[in-house]
């Protein structure tokens, strides 16, 4: 039997403590030890993008990050992007958008694209670029993109005013 | 799913982690974790120890004396963003942002790019261009490993065990007056994101006011048992000007400088095709630009 691991985190926010297996992905962690089931797992190859989360503010994919590398790191899930209890814009967008279908890779987008709008609004192409690792079966990215080029514009019209 | 491993040891120094690849020959170090958690997941590598890089710090990346090093566990994405290599590094700011998606990106690592040493690395031939050096660490001392003899074979390299590589130094190009420096990354995939090269290449051309070339230095990857420089084609364009005679020469001499194999991205006559393609645009633009 291998010897467990303590892990100290920020999640969505709060100090969490976790005793875990040296072995243990971030996103076991964040889905079983922590019980935040929105992280979705996908191909666990970090091809798809189901399971990206934000590691000190970076989208990664946490089916490729040790739950010990995340100690004394900040991670946010997608239950940790809503702000006062509604919906980051991203999201508000992907729903005014009809950007969400099946909802499996949803929670992996809506913190790609979180991440691209703090990021910057960018060039649309830009934008399609920085999703381009949130696979989505369903939507074709044409609503998606669009859900994140109008949050990108409230962005830019709130900074503007 | 856990990925098999024994023990995480995250040292806080790199002369503590020396000191542990040193004494624990079951010990393998791990940065981004990007190609090594998949290959622990699917079985390819069985390692029991980890020592996690990331405590260390050599994520930085600092204009020096006559170049730029770049700490072995900078991020792509901190490489592809570096306005220091945007701009006097192109092949390898553009190479960087291509190795997966943005998520990759924001965790795999240059020193773990090279270190997995895949015949496809999309930072090799941008490194073989600019004639860069590896700095290894050990608990014996520090070793110079240029990037040209640093390459073995698929997934090897010279690093010997115990042996981390903590950074990578590129010099600045020599452009002498009057002459233009060309510096370009291209990969050639089934789709424009998240592609492993079924081609890649990385060119640099010092161009004369007259439009010959005062040196051409050309890399490729995915078409060898490691990323290779192309000395024959390089060869061929020294002192000329790209007209269609130099790059149909070039293009024939390239096809001596690679030897691919069929695999599961695509068959070898198709990359010999494909660099023969990447090359001829390369020049054209060089002769344009």
């Amino acid at each position: 039997m291998s010897e467990r691991v303590v892990v100290t985190l920020t999640l969505n926010g709060g100090r969490r403590t976790f005793e875990v297996a040296p072995g243990r992905r971030l996103l076991d962690l964040i889905r079983e030890d922590a019980g935040l089931t929105g992280t979705k797992e996908g191909c666990a190859a970090g091809e798809c993008g189901a399971c990206v989360v934000l590691l000190d503010g970076a989208p990664v994919t946490s089916c490729l990050v040790l739950a010990a590398s995340a100690d004394g790191h900040d991670v946010v899930t997608v239950e940790g992007l809503q702000q006062s209890g509604s919906l980051h814009p991203f999201q508000e967008a992907l729903v005014a958008q009809g950007g969400v279908q099946c909802g499996f890779c949803t929670p992996g987008l809506a913190v790609t694209g979180a991440a691209a709008l703090a990021y910057g609004p960018g060039t649309a192409d830009e934008r399609a670029r920085l999703l381009a690792g949130n696979l989505c079966r369903c939507t074709g990215y044409v609503k998606v993109l669009e859900a994140l080029e109008s949050a990108s514009g409230e962005k830019a019209d709130r900074a503007s005013t | 799913m856990d990925v098999p491993i024994q023990q995480v040891i995250r040292p806080a120094t790199i002369a503590e982690a020396t000191a542990l690849l040193a004494t624990r020959p079951d010990a393998r170090p791990i940065a981004g974790g990007t190609d090594l958690m998949v290959q622990l997941r699917d079985g390819r590598k069985h390692i029991s120890c980890l020592v996690d890089l990331d405590g260390l710090g050599m994520a930085e990346i600092r204009r020096v004396d006559e170049g730029v090093e770049i700490g072995a566990s900078t991020r792509m994405h901190s490489i592809a963003a570096a306005s220091e290599i945007r701009s006097n590094f192109p092949a390898l700011a553009a190479a960087a942002g291509t190795i997966g998606a943005w998520p990759i990106q924001c965790r795999a690592t240059l020193g773990g790019n090279l270190v997995n040493a895949s015949p496809a690395a999309d930072t090799a031939p941008a490194l073989l261009i600019a004639g860069a050096v590896l700095t290894a660490v050990s608990t014996a001392g520090t070793r110079p490993l240029p990037v040209a003899g640093f390459f073995v074979g698929p997934g090897r390299t010279v690093l010997m065990p115990g042996e981390l590589l903590v950074s990578v130094f590129l010099p600045l190009a020599q452009v002498p007056p009057g002459c233009r420096l060309v510096e370009r990354f291209v990969k050639a995939g089934p789709r424009r994101e998240q592609v492993i090269a079924v081609v890649s290449l990385a060119g640099r051309a010092v161009v004369r006011a007259d439009g010959t070339f005062e040196e051409v230095r050309l890399a490729l990857g995915s078409v060898a048992p490691t990323p290779v420089r192309a000395r024959r084609a390089e060869a061929a364009l020294m002192g000329r000007r790209p007209n269609q005679e130099t790059r149909r020469g070039a293009v024939q001499a390239l096809q001596h400088d690679i030897a691919p194999i069929d695999d599961v991205r695509a068959p070898a006559s198709y990359r010999r095709i494909a660099a023969a393609v990447l090359l001829d645009r390369f020049l054209l633009e060089a002769a344009r630009v």
